[in-house]
């Protein structure tokens, strides 16, 4: 019964272990309910369910690159095209145009990520449940409608770069502030995976504005990073960061990205969002001190973001710099505008009760303080908001 | 893989003179190049009847089983290695025939 179990399934261990389990029931049951009227048949069934069973846990519990090879047939992948890179191989397949473009970067984060199905479900502010389906749907997808596993032809590829970019960012922005209270606040291999990556298809599209532009914007982000976490394990706003910590060489090569694309964009070309954000974020990292910052541009550049991405958590950023340009009143009044589009979304409390506290309106401040710890996951934000809200003068009890 | 192009059509009339050439110069590409499996035109909705033998006695009724805006007015059936593939040939034939084409896998 092994060796048959072996052929069928080509794993002496899943063999033994399915064999010994089918005994162990019949020992079990059969003084019970009597034996079956064909004791050996019975036997090669059980052990054949149990055998599929095993395969199929194993197979949940293996890493990606195992999960990643059960989406096709076990043939000799095709040879490589223009990139050398298994990862951007997968990253491709993952964000093929025939798959819906949030079921693409999901996939793409579960698979070349690495990411868990609640971590990627936070990141999409949607249910657990919904996205595990979204990733198993997609995965169908692809082994059914035979979508294949390799780079794009180097025609295809500007068409297929603007999801790759997606994900991406959201890898890097998974990575810069984790989601998950039982992760690490900042993971590091994930902005640094993420960084590798938009540096290879840089490479690659070099003349691709957007690709530099999201290079250049997780370089600015990233040389940021040694500031951001107190040693108290805190996160940092951005105007109390000691700037001297900053990463000198990340932010010259943000920089110069950024130098190269306005230079485009003189001559013509409309920039995208992500060379928009890179460029906000070189504005940041100019000013030596918080108070130097220059809030005009910083408004003048969500502005046109705003043109292109109407999305509310770009009218929540750009309320924020409003309220450093035209005061906290006015700022308020364009954050609470936002509040049924975001009432979900931990930053929209936490903007709110930063410019509460500025208007001196401390129970208000206060109770924004609790929703945006109620709805954040990141310990380190966590123990900001906490230590924010502890500092207001004591209101009511 | 097998993949069913299907021709979806929204409007009163039927292929033109020029859009039938093309479809024409199409399927012979599709031929040449070993793509082709098999293709057809259908007639309007209006001409379709519907049998349902589900229940023993044949039922017989006019019209299409759903009404729609858009409809299958013709298809490929092509043999492509894999996606992109079809999804080439699906984009040449959207040209050539002027209308959408849903691109689906065979079992």
């Amino acid at each position: 019964m092994v060796a048959s179990l072996t052929r069928r399934f080509g794993d002496l261990d899943v063999a033994e272990e399915a064999a010994a389990e089918a005994f162990a029931i019949a020992v079990e049951r059969w003084p019970v309910d009597g034996a079956p009227p064909n004791p050996g048949a019975w036997l090669t069934t059980t052990a054949n369910r149990k055998a599929i069973d095993r395969i199929r846990r194993e197979a949940k519990r293996t890493g990606k690159h195992e999960e990643a090879e059960m989406l096709h047939d076990p043939e000799p992948p095709a040879p490589l095209g223009a990139v050398e890179d298994e990862r951007l191989r997968l990253i491709f397949t993952c964000c093929h145009p025939a798959l819906a473009l949030e079921s693409r970067v999901a996939l793409t984060l579960r698979m070349v990520g690495g990411l868990t199905v609640p971590e990627i479900a936070r990141a999409f502010l949607v249910q657990e449940s919904a996205m595990g389906q979204r990733i198993t749907r997609a995965k169908a997808k692809i082994k059914a409608a035979g979508i294949p596993y390799r780079v794009p032809a180097a025609k295809d590829l500007p068409v297929r770069v603007s999801g790759v970019l997606a994900v991406l960012y959201l890898v890097f922005n998974e990575g810069y502030l984790a989601t998950d209270p039982a992760a690490d606040p900042v993971r590091a291999e994930l902005t640094a995976e993420a960084i590798r990556l938009t540096r290879v298809l840089h490479g690659l599209l070099s003349e691709d504005g957007e690709v530099a532009g999201l290079l250049a914007l997780m370089l600015l982000t990233d040389a940021r990073r040694p500031a951001r976490v107190s040693p108290s394990g805190e996160l940092v706003a951005l105007e109390e960061q000691d700037r001297s910590a900053w990463d000198v060489e990340l932010i010259a090569e943000g920089h110069r990205l950024v130098r190269e694309r306005l230079a485009a964009a003189r001559a013509g070309v409309a920039p995208g969002r992500y060379q928009i954000l890179a460029a906000i974020n070189a504005v940041h990292t100019s000013a030596r001190d918080a108070r130097d910052t220059d809030w005009s541009q910083v408004v003048a550049l969500y502005d046109r973001l705003a043109r292109l991405d109407r999305s509310p958590v770009v009218a929540l950023n750009r309320a924020v710099a409003v309220a450093e340009l035209d005061g906290p009143d006015v700022g308020l009044a364009a954050v609470d505008g936002l509040t049924s589009a975001l009432s979900g979304y931990h930053p929209f409390h936490a903007a709110r009760a930063d410019l509460l506290r500025r208007l001196d309106r401390l129970d208000e401040a206060r109770a924004a303080y609790e929703r945006a710890i109620e709805l954040a996951g990141n310990s380190a934000e966590i123990a900001a908001l906490a230590r924010r809200r502890d500092r207001l003068a004591p209101g009511r009890p | 893989m097998q993949y069913l192009l299907s021709v979806i059509h929204d409007g009163p009339s039927p292929a033109v003179e020029e859009e039938q050439a093309a479809i024409d110069a199409f399927n012979q590409q599709m031929k040449d190049d070993g793509y082709w499996v098999f293709a057809g035109g259908l007639g309007m909705p209006t001409n379709a009847t519907v049998v349902d033998n589900r229940g023993g006695d044949a039922v017989i009724t006019d019209g299409p089983f759903v009404e729609t805006k858009e409809f299958l007015v013709g298809f490929w059936i092509v043999e492509a290695p894999d996606l992109d593939v079809a999804l080439e040939l699906a984009t040449e034939g959207s040209k050539a025939c002027n209308r959408k084409i849903e691109v689906r896998p065979f079992l």
